[in-house]
């Protein structure tokens, strides 16, 4: 079932070195915060670190994830990869095309229709229009949105709108994919495919970064897993281990082929209006 | 679609891709700016595609469509008649009310149009900001562009209506000219105003009335030389009012344009030019941190 391990790459495709992000805590500067720093006291306002210094060297055609609870990091350090975010201290080096999954539906516009959405996405992603035209119909194929992709995604299901963005992130080119917990929502049949999709790009030689909170689908793709825990690394290795001390200390994640898919039938394609 | 054509085009009989070339490695490390003029030219296909898109969301959903493209500044000026014609009688020598009104709505109406979209680019895309390295400059630029077309409708009226009355004059040709520094004095007010938006919405609850005075403090319905000479020199410096009368000379025959404004509003769109770009490209760095 997992992919063989293929550490033989030398090639280096993403190496971050002391890695820091910083937030800062609470509501963003009003007046009255304003006011307050302007008067004599203790001011500076409580700081978070998403990531504490990460050091991490991700080899060309890795298949990596990541695991750790909410707020340890995890987006943070993709976001960065994705080149969205700037980090506060430290570096990372990138090489190759990033293709980011960090958000079911991320910029798509409701009032838009399936094919229009996947324009805008891909553009944002840096695809250029031919390229965009070209793959339209393998996008809603893979998607089997087929007769939607007319209908504004206003009108779409969640499970549909997250098919439409998943579609997107397949069936465009690039040398490091990211999927951020994309795979929640939608039904076990199309999770089946994505995961092989997945498997397929990895197996050409593309670097994937998965997260996921179900074990079955993280031990499925991932060769190396990498534990985070308040922004830092906490255990990095082969995916059965890492998993197993991570459980043992977390409890189980979802598990097997029962509960491993949250099923909700075959492709629950909402009514067009009229 | 089949079921049989959507098996066949995913995922497993799909022949594998060969892996892209290797590209050059990026260097992600804290930097203050990073924004360079040339990106300008690359983010051009991005903007292209937010700016038709901003286009079609507009009217959406919407049984008249483009057709309230026409509404507004009919509305306006309609307006305009009724309050500084009939009740304040303003005078205009040379060319009919009507016709001195429309060139100056052409070019207010494309500044609001653009002001307000523009300055919620930003936010009203904040899920591309925040997951995707889509070049924050392009949502700002993006509303330059789709605003065009409230231009072109107004812009059309009143050449019509100048042409019909047969004040055209043939520095018309100078009227890109003029577009181009609406577009600009417009673009660097949209980079300021979007990104101040980011941190503070204090901007889109200010922005709607101050639009609606605006048009007031600009020359667009009466004329600069009606003005007692304090008021004068207060709207002189609005730098819109610049392009308006810039606007009037290229189109009206005959017009005789005030310097005053003209060159504080050139100095002041350069200004601004230089001020937005430095602001935005030091703000943009942290935009999906803030926003």
């Amino acid at each position: 079932m997992a992919v063989t391990t293929r550490y033989e790459s030398r090639d280096v495709a993403v190496h971050a070195e002391g890695l820091r992000k910083r937030y800062r805590l609470g509501q963003h500067r009003s007046l009255q915060q304003t006011v307050k720093r302007l008067l004599p006291g203790p001011s500076a306002p409580p700081t978070f670190e998403a990531l504490a210094g990460i050091d991490l060297v991700c080899h060309r055609g890795e298949a990596i994830g990541f695991v750790g609870i909410n707020g340890s990091g995890k987006s943070t350090f993709l976001q960065i990869l994705a080149g969205s975010v700037l980090p506060t201290s430290g570096q990372m080096r990138v090489r190759g095309r990033v293709l980011p999954l960090l958000a079911v539906g991320q910029g798509f516009h409701p009032e838009l229709t399936g094919y229009e959405n996947v324009t805008l996405f891909a553009s944002a992603l840096g695809f250029r229009r031919r390229m965009i035209a070209e793959r339209m119909e393998a996008v809603a194929a893979f998607a089997e949105l087929g007769r939607h992709m007319e209908t504004p995604v206003k009108r779409f299901s969640t499970g549909m709108i997250s098919r439409l963005s998943f579609s997107v992130g397949m069936m465009f080119p690039a040398d490091i994919y990211i999927f951020d917990e994309v795979l929640a929502v939608v039904d076990a049949e199309f999770q089946g495919r994505c995961l092989e999709e997945i498997k397929r790009l990895h197996r050409s030689g593309r670097t994937v970064f998965f997260v996921s909170h179900n074990r079955a689908q993280m031990a499925e793709i991932c060769e190396r897993i990498i534990w985070l825990e308040h922004g830092a690394v906490r255990d990095h290795g082969p995916a059965p281990e890492v998993l197993d001390a991570y459980e043992r200390e977390h409890g189980p994640t979802e598990h097997g082929p029962e509960g491993a898919n949250r099923r909700v039938g075959p492709a629950r394609l909402r009514r067009r209006p009229r | 679609m089949t079921n049989a054509g959507v098996q066949e085009l995913s995922t497993l009989e799909r022949p594998l891709e060969a892996p892209l070339e290797w590209p050059g490695e990026r260097l992600v490390k804290p930097c203050k700016r990073r924004l360079r003029l040339r990106d300008l030219l690359r983010e051009m296909p991005v903007v292209r595609v937010l700016a038709s898109r901003d286009l079609k969301v507009k009217y959406k959903q919407s049984l008249l469509g483009p057709l309230w493209l026409f509404f507004q500044p009919l509305a306006l000026l309609a307006g305009f008649l009724v309050a500084f014609q009939h009740f304040a009688g303003v005078k205009i020598s040379g060319q009919p009310y009507a016709v001195f009104v429309l060139v100056g709505l052409s070019v207010w109406s494309y500044f609001q149009a653009a002001l307000t979209i523009g300055t919620a680019s930003l936010v009203t895309n904040m899920n591309l900001v925040r997951y995707t390295a889509c070049p924050r400059l392009a949502f700002p630029m993006s509303s330059v562009l789709s605003s065009l077309p409230t231009y072109a409708v107004t812009a059309t009226g009143a050449l019509a209506a100048t042409a019909a009355t047969g004040h055209l004059s043939l520095r018309i040709l100078l009227l890109p000219a003029v577009l181009v520094w609406l577009a600009l004095l417009t673009g660097a007010c949209i980079a300021i105003l979007s990104t101040l938006t980011v941190r503070y919405r204090d901007v889109t609850s200010a922005l709607p009335f101050l639009l609606q005075v605006g048009v007031f403090l600009a020359p667009v319905g009466y004329p600069l030389s009606q003005l007692s000479p304090t008021v004068r020199a207060i709207i002189d410096l609005n730098p819109v009012a610049g392009v308006i009368e810039a606007a009037r000379w290229v189109m009206l025959s005959g017009y005789e344009p005030p310097a005053a404004p003209i060159i504080v509003s050139a100095g002041v769109t350069a200004l601004l030019m230089a001020v937005s770009w430095r602001f935005f490209s030091l703000r943009e760095t942290t935009m999906a941190d803030d926003i």
